[in-house]
């Protein structure tokens, strides 16, 4: 029996859906199986993300309107065997076509068969919103480091508090450094004490995540990325490893200076 | 024998007091006090506290009386006393000075309501809002909106740890919170919120509290 998970953050653009595809594909990486869920009907595009756009036959509306079988819709990811299934949603209809009773027990149905059901969650509180959130186990809430996401956050989690799930969880998305350390964004601390939830983890900013997404391929595939890595310390976190709070110079310093500072020690 | 007197005046240290019988028919009462009033030779103008005993009056009871007191130009009713109220008001009464105690965090779009004083343990945030009766006190950061005194209470006051509202209001008196307050954005740390006699909302130190409402204190015991 698996969990599931929803990311949601109530403001738009805050990184949810690229949250969704890079956490999925990390606990894949893991050895886990894990199934990513659209649920942003209408305006999906968890499948663009993960480069799997032209493989769609059936979607969510299909499954829950009982035109195919849930395993029909789902498009298998070739590069994680078996470990990576994506339901996208569907585009030709909208947020109306299904209910939250309907999504309960989709979920519970996905659940059997994964470890992991990842639900990507529109931006909104709406139906959407609802329909999202009713199958989840748990939540992780996106934000930035932006006052506007902030409040948001903060709306949403109020809201995530009244359901029946674990405390929500927090993700710190699109950090900048340079920023942050003039004192010019909202610091990490700032944010936590404010939304006064866990925090997950944070992730950097970095312009590479715009491209990987362009190319359909999760940034987390690159190892090397200091936004990746942030993905992947997120994901050893959900499975249970205590795993520190990435440093926010960490990206910054080359090889040299890391072996300086053993040698200083 | 003598019809029982239904109006006594009584002189007491404190002014004239008008002592109304409380078995006799209202009807009778009404009558009996407009011709005592009338008959009494006093001078000037004095002010008397209408005494009801156990007699429950409505509002349009009790303003009746006080126009019977009234026909004469010589007493003002200064107070109506009485020995009884409604079970409905009693009820009212302990509603609002009861204090109620929400433990959490008033996130953005959350409303917490309460007909008394209302203690709210944890923090408010930006667009949270906290309405009360009575007083509001704030253990955590009051960041968002709070309404005191929502049902006439003047004298109610906002205290918070950390005063940091957007927008205070105390009864119908509302302030945003501009950085035009000075008090605050120098230290918002144990501050009140309270309506000032000049009808603005003014800030101090929470301390200053005991000098500024000292009644709303209902603490009985100690030494």
């Amino acid at each position: 029996m698996g969990e599931a998970i929803v990311i949601t953050s109530g403001k738009g653009g805050v990184g949810k859906t690229t949250t969704t595809a890079n956490l999925g594909t990390a606990l894949a990486l893991q050895g886990k199986k894990v199934c990513l869920v659209d649920t942003d009907i209408g305006l999906r595009n968890l499948d663009v993300v993960l480069g799997l756009e032209n493989r769609i036959i059936y979607d969510l509306v299909d499954v829950i309107e009982g035109r195919c079988k849930v395993h029909q819709a789902l498009v298998k990811d070739k590069r994680f065997d078996d470990k990576l299934f994506l339901l996208p949603a569907s585009q030709t209809t909208d947020k109306n076509a299904i209910n939250p009773e309907q999504m309960k027990i989709l979920i519970s149905e996905l659940k059997r068969d994964y470890d992991y059901v990842i639900i990507d969650c529109p931006a909104g509180i709406e139906q959407g919103y609802k329909n999202a959130v009713a199958g989840a186990d748990r939540a992780i809430v996106v934000t930035t480091p932006e006052i506007s996401a902030v409040r948001d956050a903060d709306r949403i989690i109020g809201l995530l508090e009244k359901e029946d799930i674990a405390p929500p969880k927090l993700i710190i998305n699109r950090i900048r450094q340079h920023l942050m350390k003039s004192g010019n964004a909202l610091d990490v601390n700032e944010i936590t004490s404010h939304l006064s939830i866990d925090l997950l983890g944070i992730i950097m900013d970095d312009e590479s995540v715009i491209t990987s997404s362009n190319n359909g391929e999760p940034i987390v595939m690159d190892p090397t990325n200091r936004a990746a890595l942030g993905y992947r310390n997120i994901a050893r976190r959900i499975l249970g490893e205590s795993v520190p709070l990435m440093s926010m110079d960490e990206g910054n310093k080359s090889i040299f200076s890391k072996i300086k500072l053993i040698f200083a020690k | 024998m003598s019809k029982k007197q239904l109006v006594y005046i009584k002189g007491t240290k404190d002014g004239l007091v008008l002592q109304l019988d409380d078995q006799c028919a209202y009807a009778e009462l009404v009558e009996e006090l407009k011709r005592k009033v009338s008959e009494e030779g006093i001078d000037g103008q004095a002010e008397v506290v209408l005494q009801l005993g156990n007699r429950y009056c409505t509002e349009e009871q009790v303003k009746e009386l006080i126009a019977s007191v009234h026909t004469t130009p010589h007493l003002r009713v200064s107070r109506v006393q009485s020995d009884v109220i409604s079970v409905e008001e009693s009820n009212l009464r302990v509603l609002e000075r009861q204090s109620e105690t929400f433990i959490g965090i008033v996130r953005s779009g959350q409303v917490v309501r309460a007909q008394g004083d209302l203690v709210v343990v944890g923090d408010v945030n930006p667009n949270g809002k906290i309405i009360a009766g009575g007083s509001i006190f704030v253990l955590g950061r009051l960041k968002g909106i709070a309404h005191a005194g929502a049902n006439g209470n003047k004298e109610a006051v906002i205290g918070a740890s950390w005063l940091e509202a957007t927008h205070l209001m105390i009864n119908e008196t509302l302030e945003i919170m501009t950085d035009e307050l000075t008090v605050l954005s120098e230290q918002p740390e144990m501050e009140c919120a309270y309506l000032h006699t000049n009808g603005f909302i003014a800030i101090d130190r929470l301390q200053e509290l005991r000098l500024l409402r000292p009644y709303l204190s209902t603490f009985k015991g100690g030494s």
